[in-house]
C-alpha cells in the first residue's frame, strides 16, 4: 500500500508538469490504475467477495479503459488545432502541488491525529486540491477534464480509506455519473472544436454581466 | 403506493426511448410528450390523494413523506405545464429560424426533457443520502445537454461553465456525504449506510466535530447547485442560454431540488452540529446572493439574464428563510418554493415569446408592448408583479413571512439589509419592464401576438394557483396539514 501511495503522489506531480494532451491522458489512465490497485488491495484485506472486488474491477473498466479511450479519441481529432499557449507556466502548477501536499499533511494531522491511514488520507486530499488547481490553472478543455477526474479519484480514494468504500449501489451510481460526465464533456469538446476551431476555453468570453 | 411509484418511475424513460428511437412526425411526438406528462400528472394526483401526511411511505430504497410530496407537486406541475406549452414554443422557434438544420430535433429535446424531470423525481423519492447525491449529479449532466441544446457558441460557453462549476461543487457535496458516512460508521458500523430514516433516528449520537465538517462541505456543495453566491457564476449564463422552457424548469424545479436535498442533509446534521453555525453561514451567503444580484438587475440589457438574476434574488430569500430555521420561516420557504417556481416558469416562457416576437433579446430595443402585443404584455406585466412580490400573488405572502420571521428571531440587521436590497430589485425590474411595456413603439415591429390559447390557459392556471396557495394555505385544511407535517420533518 505504501508503494502505491508514493507512486500515486509521483504520478500526480507529473500530471502538473505535462502539457501535451496525449501523454497527460495516458498518465490519467495510470493514475486510475493505481487507484484500482489500491481498491483491490483494500478489498482483499477485508475478505474479498463480490463487494471486495467489484469496485476495483469497475474502476479498471470505467476509469482505466473507457474514459482514457474516449479522451484519446478526441485528442486524435485535435491534430490541426490552433495552438494557443495561454496556459500558466508549468512550474507554477508544480509549485502549487508541492504547497498543497504540505497543506494536506497539516490538515490531516490537525483534524484526525493518529489516524492509521495518514498517508493515504493526505494523498487523497492532495489529489483533490491538485485537481482543483489543474481546473483553475489550465485553460484547455481536455486538461480541465483531466483535472476533474483527478479530483474525483481523490474523493474516491478518501472514501476508500475512511469508510472502506460506499455501499455497492451508491458506488455503481457514482461510476455511472462519472462515465456520463465524461461522455458529455467529450461531446462538448468536439462541439467546441467545431465552433471555435480550438479547445482552449479562454476563447469563450462572450457571456458577461 | 408502490404501484403508483413504479408507474411514475417507468413512464418518462419509456417516453424518452420512444422519442429517440422511433421515427415519428413532430405532431405525434408532441402528443406523446403531452400524453406522458398528463398520465404522469394524473398518477401523481392519485398518489397525493392516497397519501396520508402523518404516515410516510418507506421501504429499502424509497421514502416518501410530506416534504418530498410537496416538492413533487411543484415539479410535476411544472413538468405538465412545460409539456403542454412545448408545442407552440418549439414550432415558433422553428418559424422564427432560431432552430435550424440539425438542431431541429424535437425528439432529442423531448427525450432530454423527460429524462431531466425523471432524474429530479428520483432525487425526491430515494431514501439514501448517497443516492440523492447520485441523482443530483445526474440532473446536472442531463440539464447540461439541455442547456447546450442549440450548440451555439454562447450555449457551449454557458454549458462548459455550468458543468465545471457545478461538478466541482457537487464533488464537495460528495466529500461532505462521505464524512457523514464516516461519522455513521464510527458510531454504529456500516449497516444501513447513509439511510436517511436510520440516520435521523440516530442523529443526536453522531460525532459533532465530524458533522460540523460535513455541514461545511454539504452547504457549499449543494449551495453551488442551487446558485448561491459566490459560486453563482454559472447561473445567469445557463439560464439565459437554455431554451426558455428549460430555463423555467432549471429555475423553478432544479433549484428547488437542490434546496430540498440541503434540507434533508440539515435534518441529519443539525442535532449535533447546532444551528448557530448553519444559521450565520446561510444568512451571510443569502444576503451576498441578493446583494450581488441587485446591481446586475439594474443595469441589465438582456431579457433572460434579468430573470436569471431575479432567480438569484429569490434563492437568496429562500436560503435566508432556511437560515432563520423556525417553524414559521420554514413554512414560508416551502410556499416560496412553490410560488417562485410557478411565476418564474411563466416569466421565462413569456421572455421566450417576447424574444420570438421581437427577434431580439435586448430590452432596450423593445418598446410599446401594450399597444403592439397586448396579450403578451399583460402576462409579462402580471408575471413581473408576481415575482416582485406584490399581492395577491403567492410570493407576497411568502416573502412577507420570511422577513417577519427574520425580524422575530433576532436577525433584525440582516432583515433590514434584505428589505433594502429587495427594493433595489423592485426598482430594477419595474424600470426595465415598464419601459418595454409603455413606451411608444419605435424601430422594431413585432411579429404580432404569438401566444396560443393553450399557452394562455396554462399560464393563467399557474398564476391563479400561486394566488390560491400563497394566500390561502392556512385555510385549505389538507394543504396546511401537509405543510405543517413537512415543517415538522425538517425542524423536528
Amino acid at each position: 500500500m505504501e508503494y502505491l501511495v508514493v507512486a500515486l503522489m509521483c504520478i500526480v506531480f507529473l500530471q502538473t508538469r505535462f502539457m501535451e494532451l496525449h501523454r497527460s491522458t495516458i498518465l490519467l489512465a495510470v493514475q486510475s490504475a493505481i487507484i484500482a490497485a489500491a481498491c483491490l488491495v483494500i478489498g482483499i484485506a477485508h475478505g474479498g467477495g463480490l463487494h471486495g472486488f467489484l469496485p476495483g474491477i469497475l474502476t479498471i473498466i470505467v476509469k482505466v479503459i473507457c474514459i482514457p479511450f474516449a479522451i484519446l479519441k478526441v485528442v486524435r481529432e485535435l491534430k490541426d488545432e490552433k495552438e494557443i499557449m495561454s496556459d500558466i507556466n508549468v512550474n507554477y502548477s508544480t509549485g502549487v502541488a508541492a504547497f498543497v501536499l504540505g497543506l494536506s499533511y497539516m490538515i490531516v494531522d490537525r483534524i484526525l491525529p493518529g489516524f492509521e491511514g495518514r498517508d493515504i488520507l493526505a494523498t487523497s486530499m492532495f489529489m483533490i486540491m491538485t485537481g482543483l488547481a489543474l481546473i483553475v490553472m489550465r485553460s484547455r478543455a481536455i486538461m480541465q477534464m483531466i483535472g476533474m477526474i483527478t479530483m474525483e479519484n481523490g474523493i474516491y480514494l478518501l472514501g476508500l480509506v475512511m469508510t472502506e468504500g460506499l455501499p455497492i449501489i451508491i458506488e455503481l451510481g457514482v461510476f455511472l455519473d462519472v462515465l456520463i460526465a465524461v461522455v458529455i464533456l467529450v461531446i462538448l469538446t468536439t462541439r467546441l472544436r467545431l465552433n471555435f476551431q480550438t479547445t482552449d476555453t479562454n476563447v469563450m468570453q462572450k457571456l458577461k454581466g | 403506493m408502490l404501484t403508483y411509484l413504479s408507474i411514475l418511475i417507468c413512464l418518462p424513460p419509456l417516453c424518452a426511448i420512444l422519442a429517440l428511437l422511433v421515427k415519428m412526425p413532430n405532431a405525434a411526438l408532441h402528443w406523446l410528450h403531452r400524453l406522458t406528462a398528463t398520465v404522469f400528472g394524473a398518477t401523481m394526483v392519485m398518489l397525493v390523494a392516497s397519501f396520508d401526511p402523518t404516515q410516510p411511505f418507506h421501504n429499502d430504497y424509497f421514502y416518501i413523506d410530506a416534504l418530498s410530496v410537496w416538492v413533487m407537486v411543484i415539479i410535476t406541475t411544472l413538468y405538465v405545464a412545460a409539456s403542454w406549452t412545448a408545442k407552440s414554443y418549439l414550432s415558433r422557434e422553428e418559424k422564427c429560424g432560431v432552430l435550424k438544420g440539425e438542431q431541429l430535433q424535437t425528439g432529442r429535446y423531448f427525450a432530454l426533457m423527460q429524462m431531466f424531470c425523471w432524474t429530479m423525481f428520483l432525487v425526491l423519492i430515494v431514501n439514501n443520502l448517497g443516492l440523492m447525491w447520485v441523482a443530483i449529479e445526474a440532473t446536472t449532466l442531463i440539464s447540461a445537454l439541455l442547456i447546450s441544446y442549440k450548440f451555439t457558441k454562447a450555449a457551449l460557453e454557458a454549458t462548459w461553465k455550468y458543468i465545471m462549476v457545478c461538478s466541482v461543487g457537487i464533488c464537495l457535496a460528495l466529500l461532505g456525504t462521505l464524512i457523514l458516512y464516516y461519522a455513521q460508521i464510527q458510531l454504529m458500523g456500516s449497516a444501513n449506510a447513509l439511510d436517511w430514516v436510520y440516520l435521523k433516528q440516530h442523529a443526536t449520537a453522531l460525532n459533532p466535530s465530524l458533522t460540523k465538517l460535513a455541514l461545511l462541505f454539504i452547504l457549499i456543495g449543494y449551495g453551488t447547485k442551487a446558485g448561491m453566491a459566490p459560486m453563482h457564476s454559472w447561473l445567469p449564463d445557463a439560464y439565459a442560454e437554455a431554451p426558455s422552457l428549460t430555463s423555467g424548469m432549471l429555475s423553478g424545479a432544479l433549484c428547488t431540488c437542490a434546496i430540498y436535498v440541503l434540507l434533508r442533509n440539515l435534518v441529519i446534521i443539525l442535532p449535533t452540529a447546532g444551528s448557530e453555525l448553519m444559521s450565520s453561514m446561510l444568512l451571510f451567503f443569502a444576503l451576498l446572493t441578493v446583494a450581488i444580484a441587485v446591481p446586475f438587475v439594474v443595469v441589465q440589457r438582456d431579457v433572460k439574464r434579468i430573470l436569471a438574476y431575479s432567480s438569484m434574488e429569490n434563492i437568496g430569500i429562500m436560503l435566508a428563510g432556511v437560515g432563520v430555521f423556525t417553524m414559521f420561516s420554514l413554512k414560508a420557504v416551502l410556499i416560496h418554493m412553490y410560488s417562485h417556481a410557478m411565476i418564474k416558469f411563466v416569466l421565462f416562457f413569456m421572455a421566450g415569446t417576447i424574444i420570438q416576437e421581437y427577434g431580439t433579446r435586448n430590452m432596450m430595443r423593445i418598446h410599446g408592448m401594450f399597444k403592439d402585443v397586448p396579450q403578451t404584455a399583460t402576462f409579462w406585466l402580471t408575471g413581473m408583479l408576481g415575482i416582485l412580490g406584490l399581492p395577491p400573488f403567492g410570493l407576497f405572502f411568502s416573502k412577507f413571512n420570511i422577513l417577519t420571521a427574520m425580524f422575530k428571531s433576532e436577525h433584525q440587521i440582516a432583515g433590514s439589509i434584505l428589505v433594502v436590497l429587495l427594493a433595489g430589485v423592485l426598482i430594477g425590474i419595474l424600470y426595465h419592464g415598464m419601459r418595454m411595456l409603455c413606451d411608444r413603439s419605435r424601430a422594431r415591429q413585432p411579429l404580432g401576438d404569438l401566444l396560443q390559447p393553450v399557452d394562455i390557459f396554462v399560464l393563467l392556471l399557474l398564476l391563479l394557483a400561486t394566488c390560491v396557495v400563497g394566500a390561502g394555505f392556512e385555510n385549505i385544511t389538507w394543504l396546511n396539514h401537509l405543510l405543517s407535517q413537512a415543517v415538522m420533518i425538517i425542524g423536528g
